[in-house]
């Protein structure tokens, strides 16, 4: 993995006339003072009408004032509405002329990063159901949540947009049912579960082949061609990471941290910068894993260990036991809908 | 005037320092100070009089004499007593009620300062009239006061009134929708809470209204637009109520509505009427000579034994859901 196909939360890649532009926008609907929003984030009102880029941490700073500030709590729903097609261009445009589901879902894949920097997505499919597990791709931290629901939101309404009807997705939120349900029962719906151990949007696989409204395959062609100009890192910082951690189980810090081409130190310095520590990432990794081949794949535990590559039965207990609270056969029990 | 561009307070220090975290336009007007010349020039006149009055006619007592606490005292009064002035002139209309409010307190800030400056000043004989008069405008101001405040009494029952529909019996000025101006959800499930809880038997019905298609009115028009469109419906929506009821906004264009001792058929036909005056109203968006006709799905439920605010809640939104679902599935 070269060094370029990554960013970091402090590298300057995420065009301010997109997000940055929607949430000036909406702070200025709500009669909030156009200075105070902008505190604290290094970003200037001229910004937004420029080509300038800002960082992953410029704009969670952005997005913190601007919930702070704007009156009620739907700041990040009616954010999430405007998100798409806003002003994403090729992106959009490559999205909205999509066959159907399965491939506007293929096309995210590709551009995910310019559309949304800060969550990865990792799909994972059963028998019946798409099951996504969402994670932080760049040290979100206290606005995890305010980014789950904005992007949540707009992955409603985008998907509404494009086949002209609402689908029912099912959204487990890492985080604890908040006061302000009404929002996410009018925005989201009503298949919703909170404090979960891991963040997944899951829907039926039926859905994948319903046909988009306006579907073209030589307007989505060209789109996609203008889509690759695009210089932004398809990875966050701490995405890679946990890509190199599931695909090398046995890495530890310092043969990770080399195959950044960093020297350990550097690249602790680096994952503090994140918020986060090596061992806590390796959890993370295990813990989903775990979660969805024994949760949601049902495997046994022999076949599940042996998919993340541990050598005894036992040590595997004891890591999921740390990682989820419970042991494998409980795992097995809570079912996912 | 509150989509207007122009924000005379965003640049305003004071207030900022004084409130802060939201903008100034929500929790304070100042736009009012500038209706109200007259009574500010009245306070003014009465500061100032009692100043030059007071200090001009007396000479500066030695340090040794003054009595530190009395100051503390007496200024503190002064000073509040012009606070309150300085806050009725910024949360109140011109009108009879507020001249007499503010007279009432200059008069009492007269008395006030001259009873403060009385601390640092010596009087010969030729100015004890003025020590003599100190406390008549202060009871002056006071009867204009109590005046001024049963007359407030009997304005706050008229606005009680006004406000019937948007409010039921008890008054949080921090759950109110910022866009609407109706009461959030939040007041929504203590107002059914406090249903629920009266009466042994809950008789009281629940409707949830949503508009059709608003993202695309949204997506069309712009979101300004959106949102007044939204205040526009909701005065339709109080005007189509009976005064016992209850409407707040729920979530994005969801609002919902509470009928008291209502049955379900009569809370279905309010609601069916309120579809009715809706699906009548051309909205004209930017001014153009466009109009734009809205309709609504509603669904309602009525309580029912052992029914709690949240489950009640969920089997309205469900039910809206799937009207919504419903229609979408036939055009």
């Amino acid at each position: 993995m070269d060094k370029l196909s990554f960013f970091s939360i402090d590298d300057k890649v995420i065009p301010a006339h997109q997000l940055a532009a929607s949430l000036l926008d909406f702070s200025r609907s709500r009669q909030v003072n156009k200075h105070k929003v902008l505190r604290g984030t290094g970003i200037f009102n001229e910004d937004v009408i420029s080509e300038r880029k800002l960082s992953a941490r410029q704009l969670l700073q952005l997005m913190n004032n601007a919930r702070s500030l704007t009156p009620g709590n739907d700041c990040a729903f009616l954010l999430g509405k405007r998100l798409f097609p806003g002003t994403y261009g090729a992106v959009s445009n490559a999205l909205t002329h999509s066959r159907n589901l399965a491939d506007a879902f293929r096309i995210l894949a590709q551009v995910r990063s310019q559309i949304c920097p800060f969550l990865t997505v990792n799909r994972y499919s059963t028998e019946n159901s798409q099951y996504w597990v969402i994670t932080d791709a760049v040290g979100c931290e206290e606005q995890f949540q305010f980014v789950a629901e904005l992007y949540c939101t707009a992955l409603v309404s985008a998907v509404k947009l494009l086949l002209g009807q609402r689908i029912p997705f099912q959204f487990n939120f890492p985080f604890a049912r908040p006061k302000y349900i009404q929002e996410y029962e009018v925005h989201l719906g009503h298949r919703l579960a909170f404090s979960q151990p891991v963040m997944s949007i899951s829907f039926d696989k039926k859905w994948l082949s319903t046909r988009c409204v306006n579907h073209s395959d030589s307007l989505k062609w060209y789109a996609l061609r203008q889509c690759r100009h695009v210089t932004m890192p398809k990875l966050g910082f701490l995405e890679a990471i946990r890509t190199v951690i599931s695909q090398h189980h046995q890495y530890g810090l310092q043969k990770v941290a080399e195959h950044f081409a960093m020297s350990t130190s550097s690249f602790k310095r680096k994952l503090k910068q994140h918020g986060y520590s090596f061992q806590q990432l390796q959890d993370e990794v295990g813990k989903q894993q775990a979660i969805y081949l024994l949760q949601v794949q049902q495997l046994t535990n022999e076949e599940s260990a042996s998919m993340m590559q541990f050598s005894d039965i036992p040590n595997f207990r004891r890591s999921v036991k740390r990682w989820t609270g419970l042991t494998p056969s409980q795992l097995r029990l809570t079912t996912q809908s | 005037m509150l989509l207007s561009q122009y924000d005379p307070c965003a640049e305003c220090k004071v207030c900022q320092h004084i409130f802060g975290p939201y903008d100034m336009r929500i929790n304070m007007n100042l736009s009012l100070l500038a209706q109200h010349q007259r009574l500010f020039s009245v306070a003014c006149a009465s500061l100032t009089l009692s100043l030059t009055l007071s200090i001009g006619l007396g000479q500066a007592k030695a340090l040794a004499d003054i009595s530190w606490l009395d100051m503390i005292g007496e200024g503190s009064v002064a000073l509040l007593s012009l606070a309150w002035i300085f806050f009725l002139l910024v949360s109140r209309p011109p009108g009879r009620v507020t001249s007499a409010l503010v007279i009432g307190l200059s008069c009492f800030l007269f008395s006030a300062v001259l009873d403060l400056v009385d601390e640092v000043m010596f009087y010969e004989h030729t100015a004890t009239g003025l020590s003599m008069i100190e406390s008549i405008p202060s009871g002056i101001g006071m009867l204009i006061m109590s005046y001024a405040l049963y007359q407030w009494h009997q304005e706050q029952l008229i606005l009680n009134k006004q406000l019937q529909k948007r409010e039921s019996n008890s008054r949080e000025h921090d759950q109110v929708d910022f866009i609407t101006a109706l009461y959030s959800a939040e007041y929504m499930r203590t107002q059914i809470d406090s249903q629920l809880q009266n009466s042994s038997s809950p008789g009281f019905s629940v409707v949830m209204l949503d508009i059709n298609n608003f993202d695309l009115f949204n997506r069309q028009y712009g979101h300004d637009q959106g949102d007044h469109l939204l205040r526009e419906l909701s005065d339709i929506i109080l005007m189509n109520l009976r005064s016992t009821d209850l409407a707040c906004r729920y979530a994005g264009d969801r609002f919902i509505l509470l009928f008291p001792d209502t049955d379900l058929r009569t809370a279905e036909q309010i609601a069916e009427q309120i579809k009715l005056a809706i699906a009548n109203i051309a909205f004209k968006p930017n001014q153009s000579g466009e109009s734009v006709y809205h309709h609504l799905t509603f669904a309602a439920e009525s309580a029912i034994t052992g029914d709690a605010s949240d489950s009640i809640l969920q089997r309205v939104n469900r039910r809206l859901d799937m009207f919504k679902q419903h229609g979408q599935a036939h055009g």
